[in-house]
């Protein structure tokens, strides 16, 4: 999951991106409207978390310009004061969500782990599809009953697989959220995670849970359960 | 006396009535002493006709022929005109034969002497006048005799009354014509102070901004001043809300940042868990606190608003934020519905009521407002489980914010704190139809 964090708070910013990196996300920030509004066009973001009180341009209309430059995916405002109006217009202005400082940045984790989840169609913290259940909330996977030990890298791949059930994502969009940008980046490791995630979720080779589709990536091939 | 109008009424009746009583009286006066005069005239008159009528017969004394008398009233019995004549030592000599009693004795005047009074006869009220004459004649020695006429006062006063009604009649209409004037130019003289109360009444209602009609000199400084309150007003109270909004700010992040410190792992448990107890005490009091200074309550210009727009963006706004839930908003607004409230205050009254339904609801939120005569009820339902038992202590006035646990209602206080600013209160109960919460909010009509 790729978050932008745009808040002009130096330490609150560091602090929520050393928080959702401890929580396998990959973040980017920026301290300003203008900067936030460069991320939020020119990355690969699942989710945003703007600070209403920007500096230069405020939150709102930074929600607005990306809402305009055609960014779909959903929007958490944080708002200093429990106004309202403030959150109404920030909700008209294109946001999905809305946190009220101070908050327990666990709560904000979970929102935005909802948020990404309705955005790709999922209402329930568990997805399901096939005999595969990921948890997001404990971020426990288990297969046909049975709990399935994964690493970071390959529970994000596999989360994003999933969130993105019956899409086809390529190496480059996989690596782009799962690895921060200064990570080193090399897309045969990618292969290597749908390997082992293919071993792991499918001892046996009965459900064939990725296909691979050549020169364009993979796809979850199970269909989702509610 | 609280009324221009009146206080200069009550002058210039006052006035007018000192006025005309003086005029009146005076009149009055001048009158009198005039008919008096012509009634002593008259009187005059008659003792010189009796002495023109008079003789003194050698032997005989002092005759008076009666087919000589003046006034033929004096013959005729009690016709209220007497003639008398009496000698020196005060017998009568002649008396008229209008006169059948005697007339008052009085101190006789000295020769060639008149003296006129009104006296009281056995009859009535009488003039009299008396003449003094020593009658020298036929050889005879001198001798001293009085003249005494009298006539009844019934015709002078009738005629002292003939000119006194009018009189006072002609008076008074022309001091009530007078008062009449003097109300109308009052009237006209006080238009523009009444305009001007019309304008503030507008203005206090949220029909215009600023006193905006022409006003005469003496007025236009005060006009002035008036227009440049309501502009300072103005700016003031978005000056003070833009304060609220940066310090709420610059307060809630350094929060943010030490709640999640309190969440670091290289933090032991205890001091985490009582940071984390803290920093939530801090932001209750501080929500509370600034949510009460923001709340402009009941007060003058305040216009007011149609609430079907703020519960409709309301309910846009939480169906969003709670999209996961399907949530079903069933608006009970009439659209022509207005309530005179802030319209700051009112987004957050309703906020803080449709937030706390949507959070315990399964499916449904009802919004429905009202109009009584004097109230506007405004009803939050849902149908989730209710309200505990208890819940009514959150509504009371003055809960501290830092006894309250956290989402524990400190929405309905704050609800109910924005209700009593504007004059309302909040009640809680159970809904009827949902099943859920109800909570009940009265506000005074537009």
């Amino acid at each position: 999951m790729r978050v932008l964090v745009i808040e002009d708070d130096e330490a609150l910013n560091a602090q929520l991106a050393a928080f959702l990196r401890e929580h396998d996300c990959v973040v980017d920030t920026a301290y300003d409207g203008e900067e936030g509004l460069f991320s939020a066009c020119e990355y690969p973001i699942d989710v945003a978390v703007v600070d209403l009180g920007l500096p230069d341009l405020s939150g709102m209309d930074v929600i607005r310009r990306a809402r305009a430059a055609g960014c779909r995916y959903p929007v958490l405002i944080l708002t200093a004061r429990g106004r309202w109006q403030d959150k109404v217009e920030g909700l008209e202005a294109g946001a999905d969500d809305y946190l009220v400082k101070p908050f327990h940045p666990e709560e904000l984790l979970a929102r935005l782990k909802a948020l990404v989840r309705r955005a790709g169609g999922w209402s329930d913290p568990v997805l399901a599809c096939g005999p595969v259940r990921l948890d997001t909330s404990s971020g426990q996977c288990v297969v046909d009953g049975t709990p399935v030990e994964l690493t970071a890298y390959e529970y994000r791949v596999l989360e994003h697989l999933m969130l993105h059930a019956g899409e086809v994502m390529s190496k480059t969009e996989l690596s782009e959220h799962i690895y921060a940008e200064d990570d080193e980046r090399d897309s045969n490791t990618i292969e290597v995670f749908i390997r082992r995630l293919r071993r792991k979720l499918d001892p046996h080779g009965r459900i064939k849970p990725i296909e691979t589709l050549r020169g364009r990536g993979y796809r979850l091939a199970l269909a989702r359960e509610r | 006396m609280n009324s221009l109008a009146a206080r200069l009424l009550a002058a210039a009746l006052l006035v007018l009535l000192v006025f005309v009583g003086l005029t009146g009286l005076s009149l009055e006066h001048a009158f009198h002493a005039r008919a008096l005069q012509a009634e002593q005239d008259k009187l005059k008159g008659l003792v010189y006709g009796l002495l023109g009528a008079s003789d003194l017969v050698p032997g005989k004394g002092l005759t008076v022929n009666e087919n000589e008398l003046p006034d033929a009233r004096l013959q005729r019995p009690d016709s209220g005109l007497y003639g008398l004549v009496l000698g020196s030592d005060g017998h009568v000599v002649w008396r008229s034969p209008s006169l059948l009693n005697t007339l008052p004795g009085a101190a006789r005047p000295g020769v060639g002497d008149w003296r006129f009074q009104r006296v009281q006869g056995s009859a009535g009220p009488l003039f009299m006048l008396d003449f003094g004459i020593r009658w020298a004649g036929g050889g005879n020695k001198a001798r001293r005799y009085t003249y005494v006429v009298a006539s009844d006062t019934r015709d002078f006063d009738a005629q002292v009354n003939q000119f006194r009604l009018p009189l006072w009649l002609w008076l008074t209409g022309s001091a009530a014509a007078l008062l009449l004037v003097q109300w109308l130019v009052l009237r006209w003289g006080l238009r523009p102070l009444r305009r001007l109360a019309g304008e503030m009444a507008r203005i206090e209602s949220g029909g215009q901004e600023r006193i905006e009609a022409r006003y005469p000199r003496e007025l236009r400084a005060l006009v002035d001043s008036l227009n440049a309150l309501l502009r300072n007003e103005r700016n003031q109270r978005s000056r003070y809300r833009q304060a609220l909004a940066d310090l709420a700010h610059s307060l809630k992040t350094p929060l943010a940042v030490i709640r999640g410190l309190a969440g670091e792992r290289s933090v032991p448990r205890e001091p985490r868990t009582q940071l984390g107890e803290q920093v939530a005490r801090m932001n209750q009091i501080v929500d509370y606190q600034l949510a009460r200074a923001a709340t402009a309550g009941r007060r003058a210009l305040t216009r007011p608003v149609a609430p079907l727009a703020a519960v409709q963006r309301l309910a846009r706004a939480l169906e969003k934020a709670y999209a996961g839930r399907a949530l079903q908003f069933d608006i009970r607004v009439p659209a022509s519905l207005r309530l005179r409230i802030d319209e700051g205050d009112l987004t957050e009254l309703l906020g803080n009521l449709m937030d706390n339904a949507a959070k315990w609801a399964r499916r449904q939120v009802r919004v429905t407002m009202a109009q009584t005569q004097q109230q506007v009820e405004l009803s939050v339902e849902d149908d989730g489980p209710g309200f505990p038992v208890d819940a009514e202590r959150l509504l009371a006035r003055g809960a501290r914010a830092d006894s309250r646990r956290e989402g524990q209602g400190i929405g309905l206080a704050m609800a109910a704190d924005i209700a009593r600013a504007c004059d309302g209160s909040v009640t809680l109960g159970r809904s009827g139809e949902l099943g859920g919460a109800r909570a009940t909010v009265t506000l005074p009509a537009a």
